[in-house]
């Protein structure tokens, strides 16, 4: 259902459950004590399981969200943490030294200007600038987490990476072009950031460009399934 | 050459911008481009607020005293709009850029600008806005905006939405208004003599062209170009149709 | 001020392997220009030029005026390049980055300097009354190559440009409205094009270095040297600029000025199209033919 920003949802369209209370998701405003409305143009979505409901939209610039995965740019470092960007001309986040790991006072990695680094958001809210992690909290490991070295990252819109990072892409979210490259014996690695940036690396650089530019074929031009598996075939020849 | 009343827009065209829109009404055509939530200078932080930073571009020249003067009406507004409380202590940065003006082939050998500057602002509050909807920017309402001349006869004052240049340049009093889709005034700007009862009367019409009459469906099978009586179907078709392309693989 | 994005690291290193392996980041040959697009707006001298996706948007405007005193039988010619934040959030108004100024003074010696816009032909009456053309180049979207694409967009807008039709009595100047008299093209005596090229030092050879064309914004943030020559399609050159960067064999130098030549050929033929294809778009009915005054031969 499309929604645009200012107009008060019905409460018939919004899902309920005997207990567990309602969830808003991103784009919606709740104006107590009853109002919700949208401040997005998108489509409203619903999940009945979760009691959740949210608004649908692709666009705009990335705003940091707890939980999150991100590749950012380090910028610097300073004694006890470095300094690394998670998108263009916004403040830059904190990412302490020893949040990675195996590392300790003695062993901490040494990241130079421009290094990427794949990590999860820790902190993120409005009045502070935003804190990522290398590592899980709670068991310590990586879990695919840290510097990506080689490889090239391109940039994608909001809406590519929120499709590329479903648990079901071709199901949820119409994109089989990774698994259909798979299928077709295309070695490569990759590694999708929510703040609009992919990284990609195989063997050889040929390689490396044709998937990034086929990703981003299919977000610029609104490929669907079956042009996708078009695409894939023309890639993994390439490779 | 374009009908002078038929309307157009193209959504998120520039690839550097957060958001884009370009937006053609009445021989006017301003590109927009907005860039936000940013980093912001230290001097123009607010600490509880975004800071909203609008910028007009003439087509020829370097901006001047109308230029600023219609970027502090264009602030104004669009501050009551963003809910900029999300975003404190960061910039929204808004660039209009206007690429053309409607020619008057009366005129002589200088620089043709309307004697009022109001002609081109609702043209600039609805680029502005397009933009801010491709940004995805949040936004508590959007709204819409009209051009009113009004012409004294006498007793008689008779009132013309949207004017042509001659039409402008002859009114004696234009104003220019702004509705919120629930048809509350949020912008109202006027130059000229006129009465109150005028006044009461150009309200009334803005309002009718404005905000769409009640029981308005906006069911598929609506073609962008606008119908001359109501830019809020307009608006809403044009961004109903980027979110189907957007979002066409949402099952 | 906000800080200019660098590319990351990742980004470098692969950029300067790819060289290595005679590949560009998008696919093209070295010396192969993006696609090229050029639109006219519905006013005459407004044009919007695409080169990949860089936009850029320019607008001529004429307007009667008083020459410059040390010069009565100029007209004056300006060409104004002021970038604003919808290029980027680095460009804030008001304060000159380098990319400005070094637009602007490129685009100054290319087109003005060297005598494009036949300036005499601006005069009215000498030391009284001028036309003074003003060219406003707007940036809509930068990735890359900004003076090739201005260049560009200038000179087919001042091709495409009409001012309005004038004649002198004495002292007095009548100007004659759009409606009144069919306007006239303006007097450019030669079209000069600008070519940039980028330079990056070759990991493969020692001392050699790699030329690439038409960069994008990630390729020109990560060039180690350009030049930029003026130059037109008789082989004419209007200018040429290489400020510091990494050292150049001049006779390679020279064989650069010759590619550019090719490009500028080239370029002249595609804008040369555009213009006859807009300008039968406007003469709908023929009537470009009803008003020449040339009679048809009886034989």
């Amino acid at each position: 259902m499309f929604v645009l920003p200012g107009e008060p949802l019905e409460p018939a369209t919004l899902p309920s459950h005997s207990t567990i209370p309602l969830k808003l998701g991103p784009g919606l405003l709740h104006i107590p004590p009853n109002t919700i409305t949208p401040t997005v143009a998108g489509l409203l979505r619903t999940d009945k399981r979760k009691n959740a409901v949210w608004v649908e939209f692709n666009g705009g610039r990335y705003v940091p969200t707890t939980g999150d995965l991100v590749i950012a740019t380090i910028q610097r470092s300073s004694v006890d943490v470095f300094y690394a960007s998670i998108s263009d001309y916004t403040p830059n986040a904190t990412l302490p030294q020893l949040s990675f790991e195996g590392a300790t006072k003695k062993t901490r990695p040494q990241l130079a200007f421009g290094a990427l680094v794949y990590s999860r958001v820790s902190l993120a809210n409005k009045h502070m600038d935003p804190e990522l992690e290398c590592v899980s909290s709670s068991t310590g490991k990586s879990e695919g987490l840290g510097p990506l070295t080689g490889g090239l990252v391109f940039n994608i819109s909001l809406g590519m990476s929120r499709r590329l990072m479903l648990a079901k892409p071709g199901e949820q979210g119409g994109l089989v072009i990774l698994d259909e490259l798979g299928e077709q014996g295309a070695a490569f690695e990759i590694a999708v950031g929510r703040n609009g940036r992919v990284w990609v690396d195989s063997k050889s650089l040929k390689g490396t460009l044709a998937i990034g530019k086929a990703i981003q074929d299919i977000d610029e031009k609104s490929l669907k399934v079956d042009e996708q598996k078009k695409l894939a075939r023309k890639v993994a020849r390439e490779i | 050459m374009t009908n002078a009343t038929a309307s157009s827009a193209i959504l998120s065209h520039l690839h550097r911008a957060d958001g884009s829109a370009t937006f053609s009404q009445n021989g006017y055509t301003v590109i927009g481009a907005v860039n936000g939530p940013i980093e912001v200078q230290r001097r123009d932080e607010l600490p509880v607020e975004a800071a909203i930073d609008v910028i007009v571009r003439p087509a020829a020249g370097v901006g001047g005293t109308r230029e600023r003067h219609l970027e502090s009406i264009l602030q104004s507004t669009l501050r009551q709009i963003i809910l900029i409380h999300n975003f404190p202590r960061t910039l929204i940065q808004v660039t209009l850029q206007i690429t053309n003006t409607p020619e008057d082939k009366v005129a002589g050998s200088k620089i043709v600008q309307a004697s009022s500057h109001l002609a081109i602002l609702p043209t600039l509050l609805q680029t502005a806005l397009l933009a801010l909807l491709s940004a995805s920017m949040p936004l508590s309402v959007i709204f819409t905006s009209v051009l009113i001349a009004a012409h004294k006869d006498g007793a008689i004052t008779s009132l013309t939405p949207n004017p042509s240049l001659v039409g402008f340049e002859s009114a004696d009093s234009v104003h220019v208004l702004a509705f919120t889709l629930e048809g509350k005034l949020l912008l109202a700007e006027s130059q000229g003599t006129f009465t109150l009862d005028d006044w009461d009367n150009i309200l009334e019409m803005a309002g009718s062209v404005c905000v769409p009459k009640d029981g308005a469906d906006i069911e598929g099978g609506v073609r962008i170009e606008e119908t001359k009586e109501d830019m809020t179907t307009f608006v809403k078709c044009t961004l109903e149709a980027k979110v189907a392309q957007d979002l066409h693989w949402y099952t | 001020m906000p800080r200019e994005v660098e590319p990351s690291l990742n980004e470098k290193q692969f950029f300067v392997k790819a060289l290595e392996e005679n590949l560009r980041i998008d696919g093209r040959a070295f010396d192969q220009y993006r696609e090229l697009d050029l639109e006219f707006g519905d006013e005459l001298g407004v044009t919007d030029v695409r080169l990949g996706k860089t936009r850029i948007h320019t607008h001529i405007t004429a307007e009667v005026t008083t020459p410059f005193p040390d010069r009565p039988f100029d007209g004056l010619f300006t060409i104004t390049s002021e970038l604003s934040p919808m290029t980027s959030p680095f460009f804030e108004p008001n304060r000159p980055s380098t990319t400005e100024i070094l637009l602007s003074r490129l685009l100054e010696k290319t087109l003005r300097r060297s005598g494009a816009l036949d300036t005499e032909s601006l005069c009215l009456i000498a030391g009284q009354k001028c036309w003074s053309i003003r060219a406003d180049v707007h940036v809509l979207s930068h990735d890359g190559n900004l003076v090739d694409a201005a260049c560009i967009g200038v000179l087919a807008a001042l091709q495409h440009f009409r001012k309005p039709d004038t004649s002198t009595e004495g002292e007095s100047v009548t100007v004659y409205t759009l409606a009144e008299r069919e306007p006239v093209p303006l007097s450019l005596l030669h079209f000069p094009y600008c070519v940039t090229f980028s330079y990056y030092s070759s990991t493969v050879e020692e001392g050699e270095t790699v030329t690439l064309l038409d960069a994008t914004l990630l390729e020109e943030q990560l060039r180690e040297g350009s030049a930029t020559i003026g130059i037109n399609r008789h082989g004419e050159v209007c200018q040429i600029a290489k400020l510091g960067g990494v050292p150049l064999d001049a006779v390679a130098f020279l064989g650069c000025v010759q590619i550019a030549l090719v490009k500028v050929k080239e370029i002249s033929v595609f804008v040369s199209k555009r213009l006859e294809e807009e300008a039968k778009k406007r003469d709908k009915g023929g009537l470009m033919a009803e008003l020449s005054a040339e009679n048809d031969r009886v034989s």
